[in-house]
């Protein structure tokens, strides 16, 4: 399960886009895709963003696997020789499947939009947008 | 919003009417006037667009980069409706934001076959893109190829149809001659490694399969592309957004507090860089003191000419951190040029995105900033285009 801490520091309250209010913490940047930190002065709210179609939720997990895959084969490829085409080329795959992996994890939590939202409006009955139930 | 250019033509024997052609482009005037006899013919095109290009490496369309600069616009931005679920295309009221990964002319199997990564311009069509850039700023709708980064495959085409600020975001950009002359401002979003590794690290660390070790090696296997064919572009850039890490700090690598730089080119037509206290001078500014109190690392600015690969710029910089609302309008009203509507719109805009990575340091105060840039190069354009053509028809 992912969940997102969305802090940043201001003496105001104000809503995030899903709702829940922020109480003022020292803003730490790209804080937002550290899931291991230390415990935080004053209250956070966390706010679990899961994936809300079925396709969405496969996609996540496709993606993820691929991953490791593909982090796998890059190690076995470059074990050979470092510098060949091969070896940047695996890396680089396993640059584009890291940053799919992490734009989906943006517009689930950040932006709290699903990519299958207006197709399952459409389509309600497939497969892929039945709501996925954690 | 209309541009229209005039035509004299052959006289014909009518006096003041008035048709319109089954294309809506287009409007006839008949008049007749003293001896002479002849006909006005104004076409109008439907807009003229405006193109910006954006140099990042940061995935596509998604970036906080984008949204927020669609966000100044007004209106969010938001992947065609009813279309491919893994398309790359934002479109909001003003603004259409196109991936130019899309013009991937080798798929990830490809790719593999021939031993190139998407940073290479073999990778890359750059023939179609010139060919669809140019069409859209036109005017003209196009069916435009969709790259697939979750299957690694060339879908099926999507219709875009030209907005009034067309937006290209990507690798390349500015790679291709022809494109570069197509773009009426450039950005390059330039990070520097030692950001970019703790930026990545807090982006996969929780991944699986994941570890410093492969965090590392995939950023030093793309460095050798990437430095021979994406970091070139910004030297052609009008606005180079450089983040570094901060120097307030001592040996701080955790990439959370920043020092980012805005560099701007002068004499871009239309685009006024940003100052402090007096354009060309020689500024270090430190706001927090008495007016202001602000916690630990504080906040840092300065201003200064430079040159920049052969170009004059001007360099505003920030280091540190935002921590609260007064600190930003603090620091917005003694930052002159702009290009805000009103008092505090900087602020207001910031505000609005709190939740997006950067609000509280240089990359969010920066990206905002360049999205009013934009607006009001946009602005300017549009009213430029309008006056020429009425001239045109003075004379």
């Amino acid at each position: 399960m992912m969940s997102a801490t969305a802090s940043h520091g201001r003496a105001v309250m104000l809503p995030s886009p899903s709702g829940a209010l922020q109480h003022q913490q020292p803003s730490i940047g790209s804080d937002m895709f550290r899931l291991r930190r230390k415990e935080p002065r004053g209250l956070r709210l966390i706010v679990a963003a899961t994936a809300k179609y079925k396709g969405t939720k496969m996609r996540e997990e496709k993606l993820s696997e691929m991953i490791v895959e593909k982090v796998k084969e890059a190690t076995e490829v470059c074990e050979a020789d470092v510098r060949s085409e091969e070896c940047k080329v695996a890396w680089d795959e396993v640059e584009e499947v890291s940053q799919a992996r992490a734009d989906l994890r943006i517009k689930l939590k950040l932006l709290n939009q699903d990519p299958l939202e207006s197709f399952c409006q459409e389509n309600p009955e497939t497969d892929e947008c039945r709501i996925y139930e954690d | 919003m209309a541009v229209s250019t005039i035509y004299s033509t052959q006289a014909l024997n009518s006096t003041h009417f008035f048709t319109s052609s089954s294309s809506s482009k287009q409007v006839f005037f008949y008049r007749r006037q003293n001896n002479r006899r002849f006909n006005t013919i104004i076409t109008c095109a439907a807009q003229q667009t405006v193109v910006i290009g954006l140099a990042a490496d940061s995935g596509c369309g998604k970036s906080t980069f984008m949204r927020r600069l669609t966000s100044v616009f007004g209106g969010a931005a938001e992947p065609p409706k009813g279309g491919n679920p893994d398309s790359n295309t934002l479109i909001s009221d003003m603004t259409t934001v196109i991936c130019l990964d899309d013009y991937h002319s080798l798929d990830r199997t490809g790719r593999k076959e021939k031993g190139v990564t998407a940073l290479d311009p073999r990778a890359n069509d750059f023939d179609l893109m010139y060919e669809q850039v140019k069409a859209l700023k036109s005017g003209i709708a196009v069916e435009k190829p969709i790259y697939n980064h979750v299957t690694g495959l060339l879908d099926a085409p999507e219709l875009i149809q030209p907005p009034k600020i067309l937006v290209i975001e990507g690798l390349h950009p500015m790679f291709d001659e022809r494109v570069r002359d197509l773009l009426d401002f450039s950005i390059y979003l330039d990070i520097s490694n030692e950001v970019k590794f703790a930026w990545k690290i807090q982006r996969d660390m929780a991944e699986r399969g994941h570890s410093l070790e492969s965090i590392k090696a995939s950023i030093e296997a793309r460095k050798p592309d990437f430095e021979a064919f994406i970091d070139p572009q910004k030297q052609y850039a009008d606005a180079v957004i450089e983040v570094l890490p901060t120097q307030l700090i001592p040996d701080d690598n955790e990439g959370k507090v920043l020092r980012v730089r805005l560099i701007m080119k002068e004499g871009v037509k239309y685009f006024s860089p940003v100052y402090l206290f007096d354009e060309g001078s020689t500024i270090s500014w430190i706001p927090c003191g008495r007016k202001l109190t602000c916690s630990y690392p504080g906040i840092k600015f300065n201003y200064a000419p430079d040159s920049y690969f052969d170009h004059e710029v001007s360099v505003v910089e920030m280091d540190g951190q935002f921590d609260r609302l007064d600190e930003l309008i603090y620091v917005e009203s003694h930052l002159s040029n702009l290009s805000t509507k009103f008092y505090g719109e900087v602020t207001q805009q910031m505000l609005k995105h709190a939740d997006f990575p950067g609000s509280n340091n240089g990359t969010g105060l920066f990206q905002t900033i360049v999205g009013l840039k934009i607006r009001d190069l946009y602005e300017q354009l549009i009213a430029n285009k309008a006056t020429a053509p009425a001239e045109a028809a003075k004379a």
